[in-house]
């Protein structure tokens, strides 16, 4: 009973808060046109900063590629531009670049003479593509959370916390309207939002990196809180004190690491489960949960029935960054989708 | 080549009429053979490597006695007509066969021969030659994606399996 009463308490006082917000927020498809008229202008002074055409030598390696240099321009050519003077089946396959040892996204433009090669799904050791691959699929997954809704709900995005592929799924907390935390997601939700990725994948969209100082990144993510403290933080460990920024379609995200190049390298693709993480600073968190493979690794149907069986299970609990915050209080009985299992796997 | 009960039934046809008679024929079994100890891979019509690959066994099993062997030297020199590759039969394919009991030769279908006669081709080799394989080897790779989540899945089975029982 007291359990209850604290519990509609809280619901009450964070409906008042998020309320007080949403009066002074503008709308979904508003604020997703200044993120991405902010991302724009920011990669035309980029782009303006080498006016002159200056050509860069790019050694490129790989089977059979071997001693192949390539003459590009410094600043404009990008990996998938490399791949382009090579064959088909490079700029179909890459899905990440390692320049000079170090991981680079396929679209970002090249600043000096290196070495390149271009990883695949199907290389001898693929570890990072992996993990490049779950980190896009967890962002996609942010973006179908933020369009699916109508635009009267508003639906802020937290982190998607890093988890390794052999975790079964990838995820991406958020925070939903406060009058859908009675919303349980039923099967149907869980298909439509699928369809939604599927269609962002039938876009084949490209994931355009920027890299930015973090005035930028704040000016983007003025709306956000969570976000902006997300910036200072990725800032501060980074050592040039930049952050990297994603533009896909209209959707700017602030991603950890390097992305594969398109949508389109997802085939299948499925948002499993929303699980509730209890009440957190800005409301109600939810943590979505997807399963996907890309186009070159495709999966018979039962494999894929027992892996979706898989994912549909609550992932990460453990090394959640939302849970270093103050311990939640119970969560309400009725946000409560799932028995809280912790898998195995997590880390 | 037996495709009805008449062919199939031999009725005292033992082999293939290779050439102008039971001399050439197997004068030019012995040319191909010894082209196949030379090379170890060779590509000639269907019939003929059928035919080869028969004597191409049973040289091995006699090389495998021995060059001491009166009757191995015997057949060696007899079906190897260029003799610098006796050594070899004997220090080379009868080791590398020494503990494989039979099955010595690899025999693989080709396109019909275009240029002349259409005829059927085929491609003989020992096993264990140095060349790249025929057909292509499927690479397993434990890493990829795929494979990552059905190994962490399969754990997970077998961690609730054993907590089961």
């Amino acid at each position: 009973m007291a359990c209850r009463t604290t519990c509609r308490l809280i619901q009450r006082r964070l409906s008042s808060t998020v309320a007080a917000a949403m009066a002074a927020r503008p709308s979904v498809a508003e604020l997703r046109g200044r993120r991405s008229e902010v991302f724009g202008r920011e990669q035309a002074r980029q782009r303006a900063l080498y006016p002159r055409i200056e050509k860069i030598e790019v050694q490129v390696h790989g089977p059979g590629l071997n001693g192949t240099v390539l003459i590009m321009n410094k600043g404009l050519s990008t990996p998938l531009s490399c791949a382009k003077h090579l064959t088909e089946f490079h700029v179909t396959n890459s899905a990440v670049a390692m320049v000079d040892g170090e991981l680079w996204s396929l679209n970002r433009p090249l600043t000096h003479s290196c070495s390149l090669s271009l990883l695949s799904f199907r290389d001898a050791d693929p570890t990072l593509v992996n993990q490049a691959y779950w980190r896009s699929c967890a962002s996609l997954l942010g973006q179908v959370m933020e369009t699916s809704f109508k635009d009267d709900f508003i639906v802020d995005l937290l982190s998607a916390p890093e988890l390794p592929v052999t975790s079964g799924a990838f995820c991406h907390n958020v925070v939903l309207d406060p009058r859908l935390d009675s919303w349980l997601p039923s099967e149907e939700a869980l298909r439509s939002l699928s369809r939604g990725a599927q269609q962002l994948i039938h876009q084949n969209l490209v994931w355009e990196p920027l890299e930015v100082m973090p005035p930028v990144a704040l000016e983007v993510f003025s709306h956000s809180r969570f976000k902006q403290e997300e910036v200072e933080k990725m800032a501060q460990e980074s050592q040039q004190g930049t952050v990297t920024l994603y533009r896909c379609g209209d959707h700017v995200l602030l991603s950890a690491g390097p992305l594969v190049a398109r949508t389109g390298l997802c085939n299948q693709y499925e948002v499993t489960a929303v699980h509730s993480l209890g009440p957190g600073p800005q409301g109600l968190q939810r943590r979505v949960q997807g399963l996907s493979l890309p186009l070159q690794l495709q999966a018979h149907h039962t494999v894929w029935r027992k892996l979706r069986a898989r994912a549909e299970r609550q992932v990460g609990v453990r090394n959640a960054p939302e849970t270093s915050s103050p311990p939640p209080p119970p969560p309400p009985p009725l946000c409560k989708l799932t028995p809280e299992r912790h898998t195995t796997s997590s880390v | 080549m037996r495709l009805t009960l008449q062919l199939f039934i031999s009725h005292g046809r033992v082999a293939r009429r290779i050439g102008l008679g039971p001399e050439s024929r197997i004068n030019i079994l012995r040319n191909i053979l010894t082209g196949l100890v030379r090379h170890e891979r060779i590509e000639t019509t269907t019939g003929r490597a059928d035919e080869v690959r028969f004597y191409a066994e049973k040289l091995i099993d006699y090389a495998k006695k021995g060059d001491t062997d009166a009757k191995a030297m015997k057949m060696a020199s007899f079906w190897l007509t260029e003799k610098d590759l006796v050594p070899k039969l004997f220090k080379v394919l009868a080791p590398r066969f020494e503990t494989q009991p039979k099955g010595y030769t690899r025999m693989v279908r080709l396109p019909a021969r275009m240029n002349l006669d259409r005829a059927k081709m085929a491609v003989l080799e020992y096993k264990g030659n140095p060349f790249p394989p025929l057909s292509p080897v499927r690479k397993e790779n434990e890493l990829t994606l795929i494979n990552q989540l059905l190994k962490a899945y399969r754990e997970e089975r077998s961690e609730l399996f054993a907590a089961k029982t």
